[in-house]
Formats: C-alpha cells, sequence, structure tokens
C-alpha cells in the first residue's frame, strides 16, 4: 500500500471513531461557546467593548480549544495500536499525514462552527470583503494547529496529563498562527495588506508539515 | 405504548390551536410580526425549566430509589429540555436580530444564564455517552443532576446580580401589556407546550426501555462465538 | 560466544535492553532457525515480555547486537521485515471504538492484504457471529480470536506470543496451535514466552528459561 494509501486509511478511521464518540461536536465545541460566554461576563456589559473584542477573542479562544481537538482521545494512539501499526509496516511519516489530514477536516469545522458563534454573541464589526480573507486565515490555522498538536501528541504520547502537558508545548509554539489569523483581519480593516499575514501562515503550515514528515521516524523511534 | 401514541395526538392538536391563535392574534404596533416569536419563545423556556426540574427530582429520587423507571425519566427530560432550550434561545436570538439588530443581548441577563444552563445539560449528556455501564451512569449522571439543579439558580441569581450592577434598560418579548387575545394565544401555547414536553418525554422513556429490552436480548459475548475451523487454517 | 548460524531468522548477540534506566535484559544471544519453535520460560518481571519486543523490532538494544528476518536491529532495515513479524502482545492491538470487522479490514488495508479474505478468516477462527460487535463489547477471547484472525491474513514469518494461550479455552488454544503449525510449515520461526514452563514444553523444540533479564541454560 502506497504512503498516501496508508494516510488516507488512517485518515479515514480517524474520522470513523470520532463521529462514534463524537468528542469534538459534543464536548469541544460546547466548552469552548461557553468561553466565548464567559469573556463578556467578566468584561461587564459595554456593548461597544463587546463588539470590538470579537474577532481576538475568536482567535484565542479558537486557537486554545483548537489544540483540545488536536489532542483529542481519537487521536491518542494506545501503545499497542502504535505497536500494530508499525507492525503492518506503516510509514511513520504516513501516519503523522493521515492524522493532519483527519485533524484539519475536523479544526476547520470547528474553527467555523466558532466563527458563526463569535458572529451572533457579539456582532463583531467586519471590515468590507472580510468573508474570503477570514476563510482563507481560518483553513491556514487550522492546518497548522493540527500539525502542531498532532507533533505534541507524538511526543507526549502515553504519558500521565499528556493533555495538559501537550497544551503547554503547543500553545506558545502557536503564537504565529495566532497572529497570522488575528492580524489578517486586522490588515483589512486597515488596509495595509493581508498577504504577509497569509504568507506568514502558509510558511508556517509549511515547516510544520516538513518537520512532521522528517522527523517522524525519530518521533517513533523515541517512543520505544 | 398506546397512552404515547394518545399524547401525541392531544400535543400536535394543542399545538395546531396554539399556532392558530398565534397567526390571527393582533401584533404589538411598535415590534410588527416579531411579536409572535413570544407564543413559542415563552412557553419554550417555561418547558425548559420544567424539563430540568423534573431531570433534578428524577436524580435525586434515583439516588434515594436505585430504580431504573427514574433514570429513565432524568435522561428523557433533560433531552427534551436541551431541544426547548435550544427553541428558546434561538427564538430569542431572531428576535433580537429583528429588533435589536443584534442576535445577543447581552444587556437581558436571561439570555447568558440561560445558555449557560443550556451547556451544564449538553455536560450532562456528553457525561452520560461517556459511561457505557448502565448503573454506573445512572448513579454518576444522578449525582450531577442533583448538583445541577443547586447550581443553576445560582448561575440566575449571580448573572441577575452582575446585570443590576450595569444598569441597562431592555425591552423583551415579555406579555405585560397585551390584548386579550394575545394573553390567550399565549396560555394555550403554555398548555400546548407543556403536552408536547410530556408526550416527548414518554416517547423517549419508551425507546429507552425498548433499547434496555434489546440489550438484554443480545446473545451473550460467548454465544456469538463458533468453534474455529482447524482444518481451514491452511486456506484463508 | 558467536552466533551467525545460517538461515537463521533471529540471532541475537550479547543484546541488552534498558527501559527507564534499569538494565531489563543482559547479554542474550540466541539464534532460531526457519521452521522452529522457541519457548521461553520465566517468571514475571524477568524480561519475557521485553525480550519478545526487542525481537519485535519495537525495542532498541542498547548494548550487543541482533537481526531478524535479515535487518540489523536498531537501524532502519527493521522498517523493511516489520511487516513480515506477526505479535500477539498482552493487551489486544484493536481499536477500542471499531467492530471485529472493521479492525480486520483497517489492519488489512494498512497492510495491504487482500481485504476480501477477511470474511473467510472470521468463519475459520469462528467469529462469523460477532464479527460486528464493537470491540469494547467482546471478551477477551474474541479478541485473541480477532487477532488470530489478522495473523492469518498476514502470514508473518516471524510469530512472537506472549502469554497468548492464557484465558483461552480449549478450541481457541487449538487454533493459537493451529497458527503456531501453519507457521513452522511455511519455514517461519515462533517464539512463545509463557511463565509456566510445562505448557511451553509440549508446544515448543526447546525451552529456554530467561531470569532477572539473562537466559540461563537451556532447561
Amino acid at each position: 500500500m502506497s504512503f498516501w494509501d496508508q494516510a488516507v486509511e488512517i485518515a479515514r478511521v480517524d474520522l470513523q471513531v470520532e463521529r462514534r464518540i463524537g468528542d469534538v461536536l459534543r464536548i469541544i465545541f460546547p466548552f469552548a461557546v461557553v468561553a466565548l460566554l464567559v469573556f463578556p461576563l467578566a468584561l461587564g456589559i459595554d456593548l461597544a467593548a463587546i463588539t470590538r473584542i470579537g474577532p481576538a477573542v475568536f482567535w484565542a479562544i479558537g486557537v486554545l480549544f483548537g489544540m483540545q481537538v488536536a489532542l483529542r482521545q481519537a487521536a491518542d494512539d494506545r501503545p499497542e495500536r502504535r505497536d500494530l501499526y508499525a507492525l503492518l509496516g506503516v510509514d511513520p511519516a504516513a501516519r503523522f499525514v493521515g492524522r493532519s489530514m483527519s485533524g484539519s477536516l475536523l479544526m476547520l469545522g470547528f474553527m467555523f462552527a466558532l466563527m458563526v458563534a463569535t458572529l451572533l454573541l457579539y456582532s463583531p464589526r467586519l471590515p468590507e470583503g472580510w468573508p474570503i480573507p477570514a476563510a482563507a486565515a481560518i483553513l491556514l490555522t487550522s492546518i497548522g494547529l493540527t500539525e502542531l498538536g498532532t507533533l505534541a501528541g507524538e511526543v507526549t504520547a502515553g504519558l500521565r496529563n499528556r493533555t495538559a502537558l501537550a497544551s503547554l508545548i503547543v500553545a506558545p509554539l502557536a503564537i504565529p498562527l495566532v497572529l497570522g489569523g488575528s492580524q489578517t483581519l486586522e490588515s483589512l480593516a486597515r488596509d495595509t495588506g493581508i498577504l504577509p499575514w497569509l504568507l506568514l501562515l502558509f510558511a508556517t503550515d509549511l515547516a510544520l508539515a516538513v518537520a512532521g514528515v522528517g522527523l517522524a521516524r525519530p518521533i517513533e523511534e523515541a517512543s520505544r | 405504548m398506546r397512552i404515547t401514541r394518545i399524547l401525541m395526538v392531544i400535543a400536535a392538536i394543542s399545538i395546531g390551536a396554539g399556532l392558530y391563535l398565534t397567526f390571527t392574534s393582533p401584533t404589538d404596533r411598535l415590534q410588527g410580526e416579531f411579536t409572535r416569536i413570544v407564543n413559542i419563545h415563552a412557553p419554550s423556556m417555561w418547558v425548559a425549566f420544567l424539563a430540568f426540574g423534573v431531570t433534578a427530582l428524577a436524580s435525586i429520587m434515583w439516588l434515594i430509589r436505585r430504580t431504573n423507571a427514574w433514570d429513565r425519566l432524568a435522561e428523557a427530560s433533560v433531552e427534551t429540555g436541551v431541544i426547548f432550550t435550544a427553541t428558546g434561545l434561538f427564538t430569542g436570538m431572531v428576535w433580537g436580530q429583528a429588533v435589536w439588530g443584534r442576535a445577543w443581548d447581552w444587556a437581558d441577563p436571561r439570555m447568558a444564564s440561560t445558555a449557560v444552563m443550556f451547556f451544564v445539560y449538553i455536560g450532562y449528556l456528553a457525561l452520560r455517552r461517556a459511561i457505557p455501564d448502565p448503573i454506573m451512569r445512572a448513579r454518576r449522571s444522578a449525582i450531577l443532576g442533583a448538583i445541577a439543579v443547586i447550581q443553576v439558580p445560582l448561575v440566575y441569581f449571580s448573572v441577575n446580580l452582575f446585570r443590576s450592577l450595569h444598569q441597562t434598560q431592555s425591552i423583551r418579548p415579555d406579555g405585560a401589556t397585551m390584548p386579550d387575545s394575545m394573553v390567550i394565544a399565549l396560555l394555550v401555547n403554555f398548555a400546548a407546550f407543556t403536552l408536547l414536553y410530556v408526550a416527548l418525554t414518554a416517547a423517549r422513556i419508551q425507546v429507552a426501555k425498548a433499547e434496555e429490552e434489546q440489550a438484554a436480548d443480545t446473545v451473550p459475548a460467548g454465544d456469538a462465538v463458533t468453534p474455529p475451523l482447524l482444518s481451514e487454517v491452511e486456506d484463508v | 560466544m558467536r552466533l551467525e548460524a545460517v538461515g537463521a531468522n533471529v540471532i541475537l548477540d550479547g543484546a541488552g535492553v534498558s527501559l527507564g534506566g534499569l538494565a531489563v535484559l543482559r547479554g542474550i544471544s540466541l539464534s532460531i532457525g526457519s521452521a522452529e519453535v522457541v519457548g521461553i520460560a520465566g517468571p514475571n518481571g524477568s524480561g519475557k515480555t521485553t525480550l519478545l519486543r526487542l525481537l519485535a523490532t519495537l525495542a532498541r538494544p542498547d548494548e550487543g547486537s541482533g537481526r531478524v528476518l535479515g535487518a540489523t536491529l536498531g537501524t532502519t532495515e527493521v522498517y523493511a521485515v516489520r511487516h513480515d513479524i506477526g505479535l500477539i502482545g498482552h493487551v489486544p492491538a484493536l481499536i477500542h471504538e471499531l467492530s471485529l470487522r472493521e479492525n480486520l479490514e483497517h489492519a488489512a488495508r494498512l497492510a495491504g492484504d487482500d481485504v476480501s479474505r477477511i470474511d473467510r478468516a472470521l468463519r475459520v477462527v469462528g467469529l462469523e457471529g460477532a464479527a460486528d460487535r464493537k470491540v469494547g463489547q467482546s471478551s477477551h477471547g474474541m479478541l485473541r480470536r480477532a487477532e488470530a484472525a489478522r495473523l492469518l491474513l498476514t502470514r508473518p514469518r516471524l510469530l512472537l506470543l506472549d502469554e497468548a494461550f492464557s484465558g483461552l479455552d480449549t478450541s481457541a488454544r487449538d487454533l493459537v496451535d493451529a497458527l503456531v503449525e501453519r507457521s513452522v510449515a511455511a519455514g517461519g520461526s515462533v517464539v512463545m514466552v509463557s511463565h509456566d514452563a510445562n505448557h511451553l514444553a509440549s508446544r515448543a523444540d526447546r525451552v529456554m528459561t530467561i531470569s532477572s533479564g539473562r537466559i540461563e541454560a537451556p532447561a
């Protein structure tokens, strides 16, 4: 079976498992919406402020809770499953790519649902022509965040407190994604050019993809 | 089974009557056609509170009696409660968008506290789903159901207190100065939604019972296995 | 002692493995030829499972060297031979949320095996009527049978069994025995570990004893 067939098969089963346990839809997304509700309550009723912080809150919560999407239970290979994949001759890089594909799809769905919730709760003032740049920024951020989460999930596989530990590793590394995502719309509003920010996101995605594929074997061996 | 069906028919008829009155009663001059939303919004919220109240009661009863029936009632009531809360929030948002130009009215604390309550019970359902063993599921969700009923009024109280510190005025789709025909329409809808809640909850309990019976009928793990065909091992 | 037996599927030369700073295996030297069944007996904590994981290329030698199916342990050569190694470990390697059949399909697709043979494999191991059960709803014996079905499909040249007979009824034990026989008939090697030496004696061509991470004299 070719590299891509293996990656697609792993992504397919990942999504099938997620459909059955529903971590993202039933737990992580509701949790993220509760977080959206908490901000204005902590801020006090100031409609102008709520309108203004909407996009910022979206990116902050999107990235912090997006990590939970990347680290969800379905993506946590138990040791015996990692052994099985190894003995079936699965290329560790194909596993990384497959994981990233299924994770990115879930992350995209999560981010778009979160965007709709933000629009409803915060009624943010958005610059003219925002949908396409926003969609591009969300797409690129979702891919990067998934790759980062998948890598952090690998280095913390099987460890106690895996989710908290991996989150700690991902959060500071995700800063370029938060900046790229939030500044895309900010630049659109100020008319200072969105391209540098989209390029930053793309470069981050690409660098993480190269790292993920290139380091897949050392990572696999490091877990033995 | 038959009682559930009869309940369904009665609920359907009364919902029909409620809708008829909703669309034939006069509208408020300021809010126009959107006044009619109150006929769905207010009864939905009432039923949501009723449902979560029933869940709390059933949870406490389960902790005392430990009989399946209370667990089924708690589960069924939460599910209907969540649907009606979602309906109430959605109609509130439609109304807010139409009248205020903002779907979410932060000045009305009830929206935020209702949303928080909604997620408390979304969490309750997620907990149920996460536990495969029926007895452990009943025990833990009964505890959470009992905790929720203590905590939800505190959530409402805290958010209201929060609002009183931030004086803002808000018009909500309340029925204080409605013409009589609108009041009647609203009352009919309250009755109709309550009947619908009873019918849906009864139906959900039937489903839970059927699921339990099916689980009991399933062949035990060992019986599904047949002796291996050792002579054919070579042929695979 | 140097072992360079011609045609050996497994050669270990003074191999040792440390886990968490502790030497779990020390100075292990052995050679296993084709069509040979080797039993390794030892008490709990003696290093049996680690030895099997070393042979499965899932643990790396920290000292000494070894070759499995021609690949040098601890190098990237092992990737090429892993597909020919079959392991039944303590914990069934199956995905919890999938049914037994779906697990077999997933494994077969990843390994590039023929998915159309799965139905026959399920029938042979006696799981035809239980194939659509989720792993979580299956008994230990059923999961072992599902793993046996997977090994029927992959036809490993090196079969490693870690207490694979424990907790199984007679017919399931017969099934594992049949897997062993098939492997031997095809010129493969089989290594089975158990804390019960008597149990190995009836099945293995030779039985070694392992204690505190070292192989003692052949029993």
